[in-house]
């Protein structure tokens, strides 16, 4: 570990995003253009500056990296991808801190682009999800031949599961919907801008119960990039640079199910009591939860919260429907959670929407919904990996 | 001509899970055990994913276990569920360990409770196939069993 010390050598140096839209009809192609144009803008950076790439989520409802290196005119010493799922938004930079600091490249824009209007078929749950009928499972617990189809109903799942184990419910959970809500009315970018309270929650459809519609994230186009370079040479550049000080990877086992915590019992994990010990990233980047700004997490679906909560620390299982009341989780708030309105309320970028809000956070530059004096935030998950930043 | 008019996504049948589905075929459940450490798994795998040994037996299950999670569907993602809105999805945990996602029959959406026991019912949806579904039993001591 000592020979190859990350904390701190590496930094975001430019955010940008494209429009964001329901129905935007734009190429993936055309939409990631926008995004690494505008971060490369907003780092003072040039085209030429450019030689890395990762995209997290390439087609066919984004467009792939070396699609991109041509399209685009990039010219490219190292990119890479993931496959489609928004579960890489971590990976993805914790490999680019390394890119830059192994000197296979200097600067390296970080993105998803989707455009699920562009789909023909429908992709999450239906007949084009390929993966959700894969041999052994989908990655959210699909299995199509008993109706178990699309990533809400894995983490239906999980809520099912927790609302029995720990005595909550949906009216509980409705608080964590209804904070992003309200960090998006003052979100300018946001899609979904007007608030709801807990009764409209209540009101809204089920999709897959216990969630409700106002549980689920939105779906819809747009493009979200930033760009990760070194610390030394992010000092060049035009604005503040926002150092990555604690990364976490990706854990599979077993005991690992993308929605919830070890011990939970789903899928096919163990049923044991889950203690948060004081995790990696937190012993890298040198604090402990309490020294935490704000938290933003992977929000495809409210309880996602919940989990990321208790996994990280910040309360203990079955305290989150607790801790998440009373304005705690918002702006103003103890922990602010996801400030942009997060996949439920501003976008679902994979959110690489919430990288660049952060980023956004952290500079100072966010308006109304500032967190005040905001110096570590931490990207953190429901599925176990998470980044901290900090200026 | 069952398969005509079964319109619901089948399972890709592999290498792996091959006596799986014939198991159920032939109304049994039968699941991987491990001949060295006893530990019986799902989704079948090539080795005993706890202990790695290569020696195991497809091996008779019981059918019976209790709902661990379940979900109601109100939204149909398949043509072929579409008449079927609101269907339920349980997890079921086997009294062998392992859990299986599965359909619930014979109870109504709003009485599946947590914990409640169950049992194997199969369902023959296409004359290859056969689906394990699950069924509240009443609870029997063991001692009797």
């Amino acid at each position: 570990m000592a020979n190859f010390d990350l904390k701190d050598r590496s930094a975001i140096v430019g955010v940008g995003n494209s429009a964001y839209g329901r129905r935007l009809m734009r190429s993936p192609i055309d939409l990631a253009a926008d995004a690494i144009a505008n971060a490369l803008d907003d780092a003072g950076l040039a085209r030429k500056d450019l030689d890395g790439l990762i995209v997290s989520f390439g087609s066919p409802i984004g467009a792939d990296g070396d699609t991109l290196a041509q399209v685009l005119g990039l010219n490219l010493r190292s990119y890479n991808q993931t496959w489609a799922h928004g579960r890489f938004t971590a990976s993805c930079i914790q490999w680019a801190a390394m890119i830059v600091n192994a000197g296979l490249a200097d600067a390296v824009a970080c993105l998803a682009s989707v455009s699920f209007s562009g789909m023909r078929r429908p992709m999450m749950g239906g007949g084009g999800d390929r993966e959700g009928s894969r041999e052994a499972g989908g990655g959210h617990g699909e299995d199509p031949v008993y109706g178990m189809t699309s990533p809400g109903a894995g983490a239906a799942m999980v809520a099912r599961r927790y609302f029995e184990r720990y005595g909550t419910n949906s009216r509980a959970l409705a608080a964590v919907p209804v904070a992003f809500r309200k960090h998006a009315s003052m979100n300018p970018i946001a899609m979904m801008r007007e608030p709801f309270d807990v009764e409209a929650h209540q009101r809204s459809r089920y999709v897959c119960e216990p969630l409700h519609l106002l549980d689920y994230c939105l779906i819809n186009d747009g493009a979200a990039c930033v760009i990760v370079t070194t610390a030394e040479r992010a000092r060049d550049c035009k604005k503040r640079p926002v150092l990555i000080s604690g990364m976490q990877g990706l854990p599979g086992s077993r005991e690992e199910f993308i929605w919830s915590y070890p011990g939970l019992g789903i899928a096919q994990q163990s049923v044991f009591d889950y203690k948060a010990e004081l995790h990696p990233v937190y012993k890298m980047a040198g604090i402990t939860p309490a020294d935490v700004d704000a938290l933003f997490t992977y929000d495809a679906f409210s309880i996602l919260a919940w989990i990321a909560l208790e996994r990280w620390g910040f309360c203990k299982p079955g305290e989150a429907p607790d801790f998440t009341q009373g304005g705690r989780i918002e702006v103003g708030g103890e922990l602010p959670m996801n400030t942009n309105g997060g996949l439920l309320s501003e976008s679902h970028v994979m959110a690489w929407n919430h990288q660049v809000e952060i980023v956004r956070q952290l500079r100072g530059e966010c308006g109304p919904r500032q967190v005040k004096d905001a110096r570590i935030i931490q990207w953190a998950n429901a599925y176990g990996d998470s980044l901290i930043y900090h200026v | 001509m069952p398969e005509k008019q079964y319109q619901k996504p089948l399972p890709a049948i592999t290498s792996l899970n091959q006596p799986y589905w014939d198991g159920l075929r032939n109304r049994e459940l039968k699941l991987p055990k491990c001949d060295a450490c006893a530990t019986v798994w799902y989704p079948p795998a090539p080795l005993c994913p706890s202990c790695w040994s290569r020696k195991f037996t497809w091996t008779r299950l019981s059918g019976r276990g209790h709902v661990s999670s379940w979900v109601v569907f109100h939204q149909s993602y398949f043509r072929g569920f579409d008449g079927d809105v609101p269907y339920n999805v349980a997890e079921v945990e086997l009294e062998e360990g392992p859990r299986l996602l599965t359909n619930l029959v014979g109870v109504s959406n709003d009485a599946i409770r947590a914990q409640m026991p169950v049992e194997i019912v199969f369902d023959d949806v296409t004359e290859e196939v056969t689906l394990a579904k699950f069924k509240p039993r009443v609870a029997i001591p063991s001692t009797q069993n």
